[in-house]
């Protein structure tokens, strides 16, 4: 106990000293990930890569074992095509095979059949068809749903703090949490799903109850130095965000077998909520400690 | 044991109506999920959802065990069949096996959708115009009934609309799905019959009084051969009878047209036009000349590689027209704007998927509790409290008839996540060291759990309408997850732990 305390008074002189310089790191990584997400804008036209639910096509999951050779062979035959085969984590074990493209299951699904020598069933196989007029239609909405879903959650951090530079800090951090996790996909080429963009919209409403956490100690709790409360949230936050991670990246490293859309979800969760550790107990704790200062909240 | 509070109270009884809810079942057994109309088996008393649990003797425990079971009714010939089901036992003379559908006894009340169960899943909409409550009534009907005269009876179809107001026809089908589902649901189905160009009739009421169907006397394949370019051939036949009204328009145009050379027939043929295809044309006995005929004869013929392939085409095709002649034509053209086929296969390792998953992510979070906190007991209690939810997430699920698809799932997943993020904000308020009382503390956990309520909620709520609502699930599992957490299961937790510290 001592020795904590004492750790603490220690620790509470370099934050004193250096809490600003620590804004610095964050903010840059934000601007390099702008920087790169308006050179990938400007590239493809677009922010992101999107699978058949959103571009139009055809996704086809068979669950059977197919020779390699043949997967070739079908990549060949439809160069649009994106091909990639699914193993049991646990066992290496082949379990499915899914294959993107842009044809309608009509022109893609003879095609398929042919090479690899049987009819594709209800049985034996997923074909899942989005139309190009839906899947814009799709894009365009969810796009316009993740703003509304945004301003909604500004709303509500201003009524909840009532406080200019206090909320602004909480929404920069869900910001910043959705273009680092929006260029991490990028990066990894990851081709986004419908699922894939919702799962944006959760990591607005999941990633600020950190930064709620740390607002409200700071400013609504009267015991301690501001340094105390700070430290105490980053304890509880760090510790949210670690069993939040464990809920969803089983979904995402253990369990394979699971749709991709499904699984997409989790991973874009993932990576906001790892995101949030630096956008939370780096930018909003800087600026929240900034704004206790500067108010003079003790 | 410490005093149950109210608010634990109401914990206990909300996870008992839960359960209740979904009411795990044990019975075996098969369900019966249709019966034909005036089959054997309807005349016999077989009833849409008894359970069949024995036939000739044998235990049926499952759809296999009851396949392989009606699988010596081959068609051939009569031989009795003893069902036990649970309205009865019955005893009767068949040929074939009995015409009805079953499925497996469902283990629990929660619906499950399509990435589950397996299934089909089309968006539809008409081209180039707008269709307002009334006409999307109509089209839904239309759809419907095409669907029921096809033979598929688990399906649903509605409207769907998303957030610019663009309106959509959903149809859901369960289980196993045809192969010419895309026909079914996406063409116009216009039928046209014409001499020259002249229309003697059209699909639709209008014009056609009743088309005959599942009676082999006046609708049956007729005859298969092989076919000269190698593979196969059948002809079907099916009589339609139309309307007064058509009957003479029949009679009106044939007298104007001339009997060939052989006396047989007339000069000109009757075509049969599909959505402005030309499916067939028949020849037209020289005796129907001018004369007032409601019955009338529709042929055609399917070719394919192999007997089998041609006969079941012949079949396919004879009974797509005949729901077109009966349900008659839409008004305008149909887009399929989406088309999902989902392998029944597929839908049982997703559900095995899930339930592990479950399993993993119960124990990671139990461990890391453990780990940060020492105590067994607080760390039962969360994890007490994270089932829970879950469990009245799919209590409430199955109350609304919520058919639980994968984004439903994911919602309910991330629900338990930020369920799990409010304990542990009230856990670290409560054994915090601090001189304020503990009430103090726990009223500011529930401040910031309540702000993370409304954030969470906020963020989801445009789900509900973006892309035709296919993601709601994402959104009503996760809003229905942290609005339990927040009334039921975190005031009881809040207890729970309080009983705990002191």
């Amino acid at each position: 106990m001592e020795d904590n305390k004492h750790q603490q008074t220690h620790k509470k002189h370099w934050y004193d000293r250096y809490y600003k310089l620590i804004l610095l790191p964050p903010i840059l990584l934000l601007v390099v990930c702008l920087v790169y997400l308006g050179i990938f804008y400007a590239n493809h036209n677009d922010l992101i890569y999107k699978d058949a639910s959103l571009s139009g096509g055809t996704t086809i999951t068979i669950s059977e074992k197919i020779d390699s050779n043949l997967i070739e062979q079908i990549k060949q035959k439809m160069p649009d095509s994106y091909v990639r085969e699914i193993n049991d984590l646990a066992s290496g074990e082949h379990i499915a095979v899914i294959i993107d493209t842009s044809l309608p299951p009509e022109e893609a699904q003879p095609i398929i059949e042919e090479i690899i020598g049987f009819k594709l069933t209800s049985l034996n196989s997923s074909i899942e068809f989005t139309g190009p007029s839906l899947s814009n239609n799709f894009y365009k909405q969810l796009i316009i749903a993740i703003i509304i879903s945004f301003v909604l959650m500004s709303f509500v951090i201003f009524f909840l703090f009532r406080t200019f530079i206090p909320s602004i800090a909480v929404i920069f951090a869900a910001f910043a949490d959705i273009v680092f996790a929006l260029t991490f996909v990028n990066i990894f080429e990851i081709k986004l799903s419908a699922a894939g963009i919702a799962a944006f919209l959760m990591l607005i409403g999941y990633s600020v109850d950190t930064d709620i956490l740390l607002t409200t100690r700071v400013l609504k709790k009267s015991e301690g130095s501001v340094n105390e409360r700070i430290f105490g949230a980053f304890k509880t936050g760090i510790f949210m965000t670690i069993t939040g991670l464990l809920a969803v990246l089983p979904a995402f490293f253990v369990i394979t077998g699971l749709p991709d859309s499904f699984r997409q979800i989790f991973l874009i969760l993932a990576v906001g909520l790892s995101a949030d550790i630096v956008n939370t107990w780096l930018t909003n704790a800087s600026i929240i400690k900034w704004y206790a200062d500067a108010k003079g909240i003790k | 044991m410490a005093k149950i509070t109210l608010r634990i109270w109401i914990l206990i009884i909300v996870l008992m109506l839960a359960l209740l809810m979904i009411s795990p079942s044990f019975k075996e057994g098969v369900l019966i999920k249709s019966v034909d109309a005036n089959s054997t088996a309807f005349n016999n008393g077989l009833m849409q959802g008894a359970r069949i649990t024995a036939i000739n003797g044998q235990l049926i425990k499952n759809i296999q065990d009851y396949t392989k079971a009606v699988s010596i009714y081959d068609g051939n010939t009569s031989k009795k069949i003893e069902i036990t089901a649970s309205n009865g036992d019955f005893v009767f003379l068949t040929d074939n096996a009995p015409e009805i559908t079953v499925t497996n006894v469902p283990r629990t009340k929660i619906k499950t959708g399509l990435d589950l169960s397996g299934g089909a899943r089309a968006i539809v909409r008409p081209v180039n115009v707008t269709l307002n409550a009334n006409e999307m009534g109509d089209l839904i009907s239309t759809t419907s009934q095409r669907l029921n005269s096809f033979g598929l009876t688990d399906v649903t179809v509605r409207p769907t609309r998303d957030l610019t107001g663009n309106t959509y026809m959903l149809i859901e089908i369960a289980g196993a799905s045809p192969d010419d589902l895309r026909d079914l649901v996406g063409k116009q189905g216009k039928f046209e019959a014409k001499i020259g160009n002249n229309t003697v009739f059209i699909g639709g009421e209008k014009d056609i009084a009743d088309v005959c169907r599942n009676d082999a006397s006046c609708a049956a394949v007729q005859s298969c051969f092989p076919s000269s370019g190698g593979g196969y051939g059948c002809n079907f036949a099916f009589a339609i009878y139309l309307t007064e009204e058509a009957a003479k328009r029949h009679a009106d145009i044939t007298s104007k047209i001339d009997v060939d050379a052989s006396g047989q027939y007339l000069t000109e043929k009757l075509d049969l036009y599909l959505d402005d295809n030309r499916v067939d044309s028949l020849l037209v006995s020289s005796n129907l000349k001018g004369q007032v005929t409601t019955q009338i004869s529709i042929q055609g013929s399917e070719s394919g590689s192999t007997q089998d392939i041609a006969l079941e085409d012949a079949r396919k095709q004879m009974n797509r027209l005949q729901t077109i002649l009966i349900t008659g034509s839409l008004p305008y053209k149909l887009e399929i704007v989406k088309l999902d086929t989902i392998s029944p296969t597929l839908g049982r390792e997703f559900t095995r998927g899930i339930i592990l998953l479950g399993l993993v992510v119960f124990a990671a979070v139990s461990i890391v509790l453990f780990v940060r906190y020492r105590k067994i007991k607080m760390t039962l209690a969360v994890i007490l409290t994270m089932f829970s939810e879950a469990v009245i997430t799919l209590g409430i699920a199955a109350f609304i008839g919520w058919n639980l698809d994968a984004p439903s799932i994911a919602g309910i997943i991330a629900g338990m996540g930020t369920g799990v993020n409010d304990q542990i904000v009230i856990i670290d308020e409560a054994v915090s060291s601090e001189k304020s009382g503990l009430k103090d503390r726990i009223k500011r956990a529930l401040f910031i759990i309540f702000g993370a309520f409304f954030t969470i909620v906020a963020a989801m709520l445009p789900l509900f309408w973006a892309g035709a609502g296919l993601l709601r699930g994402f959104a009503l599992t996760t809003i229905i997850g942290v609005t339990v957490g927040i009334l039921i299961t975190r005031p009881a937790f809040a207890d729970i732990i309080r009983k705990i510290q002191e």
